[in-house]
């Protein structure tokens, strides 16, 4: 949410509002292109038309960071990529959302047990709101991930909820 | 050519260093603990004089050993006290390759590089080096290839032992 989020007392304006809002940012995540390893292949064909990721308004990767509002880390994190990874999120503009691809970049995948410069798990090094299984998950499972995300989306609002007592 | 061949053109040519060689043998009827070897034949090189061994390969008409196809190294077992440093040479000209090895003490680990005489050696040096500890003199660029540059420890010994962090990332 960033900026707006809770800001405002509740009141019927802002379920509407919430609603709006919500519902545009939901439509519209456009990815950044981080495919790392073998998940990038599956990530293309997400891409392309059969498996068509832009009838959920997510079809613009964006190459810069600057620009993007999900990062789907698709494939096998090391130590050396995991400093830069860290980087190009802190650049990415808030609202954003990670989704973490793969059996790799959920908790270090195949390499898990020898694998000495393997990260296991993207979520070591930024805070990953999805994860999608698999090795590598197929692309229905990716746009899955992708409506588990705006779901997400859904939950968030623009009105102060009080603290909780008790 | 094949093995014999070379072996004896090796000898005639009195190419330095070499000091043996060894052949795959099926395992022993007799004794049941002997598995045999597998693999290909090779021969024992000193580690000083590998450098001048392959330029002997390489330069010798008959052998033309120009290609150097391969060059890493293998820790044996934890018991064992040497690393070997394998070189794998192909002649694209005759069509007739050859497997040398070199055992290198692990506690000395050090040997001179054989990049003035193979430019590809260059990279394989870089990645033995950076995954066993082992030094090459003279060696051109001797930076880290794969790892990073703060990277402590051997991978791929035998008695390596994961870090608990790298940079803040726990690695357990």
């Amino acid at each position: 949410m960033g900026m707006l989020e809770r800001q405002f007392e509740e009141n019927v304006l802002t379920t509407k509002v919430d609603w709006l809002l919500n519902w545009c940012r939901l439509s519209s995540i456009w990815p950044m292109t981080f495919g790392l390893a073998c998940c990038a292949i599956e990530m293309m064909a997400v891409g392309c038309a059969h498996h068509d990721i832009d009838r959920f308004g997510a079809g613009a990767f964006r190459a810069s960071p600057r620009q993007a509002d999900l990062m789907i880390v698709a494939g096998t994190v090391n130590f050396k990529m995991a400093e830069r990874i860290k980087r190009l999120y802190d650049q990415m503009p808030a609202p954003k959302y990670v989704i973490a691809m793969g059996a790799c970049a959920t908790g270090g995948g195949p390499y898990y047990k020898y694998g000495y410069t393997v990260v296991k798990g993207v979520d070591r090094v930024v805070p990953v709101d999805v994860y999608v299984a698999g090795c590598p998950p197929r692309p229905e499972a990716l746009l899955e991930g992708l409506m588990k995300l705006q779901e997400k989306i859904q939950q968030s609002s623009i009105v102060r909820r009080p603290a909780r007592t008790a | 050519m094949d093995f014999r061949g070379i072996l004896d053109r090796l000898q005639v040519v009195g190419a330095p260093g070499l000091l043996g060689h060894d052949l795959p043998r099926p395992p022993d009827p007799k004794d049941k603990k002997d598995k045999g070897r597998g693999g290909d034949p090779f021969v024992w090189v000193e580690p000083e004089k590998l450098p001048a061994f392959l330029e002997c390969c390489r330069d010798d008409a008959r052998l033309s050993l120009e290609l150097l196809v391969d060059l890493s190294a293998v820790d044996p077992s934890k018991d064992d006290p040497n690393l070997w440093v394998v070189t794998h040479l192909l002649s694209l000209a005759l069509r007739h390759r050859l497997e040398v090895k070199c055992a290198l003490p692990k506690a000395a680990a050090t040997m001179p590089s054989s990049a003035s005489v193979h430019r590809g050696a260059q990279w394989h040096e870089r990645e033995c080096a950076e995954m066993f500890g082992i030094t090459f003199r003279g060696h051109p660029d001797p930076r880290h290839i794969l790892l990073p540059e703060d990277w402590i420890g051997f991978p791929l010994r035998k008695d390596y032992v994961f870090p608990d962090e790298y940079h803040g990332i726990s690695c357990k």
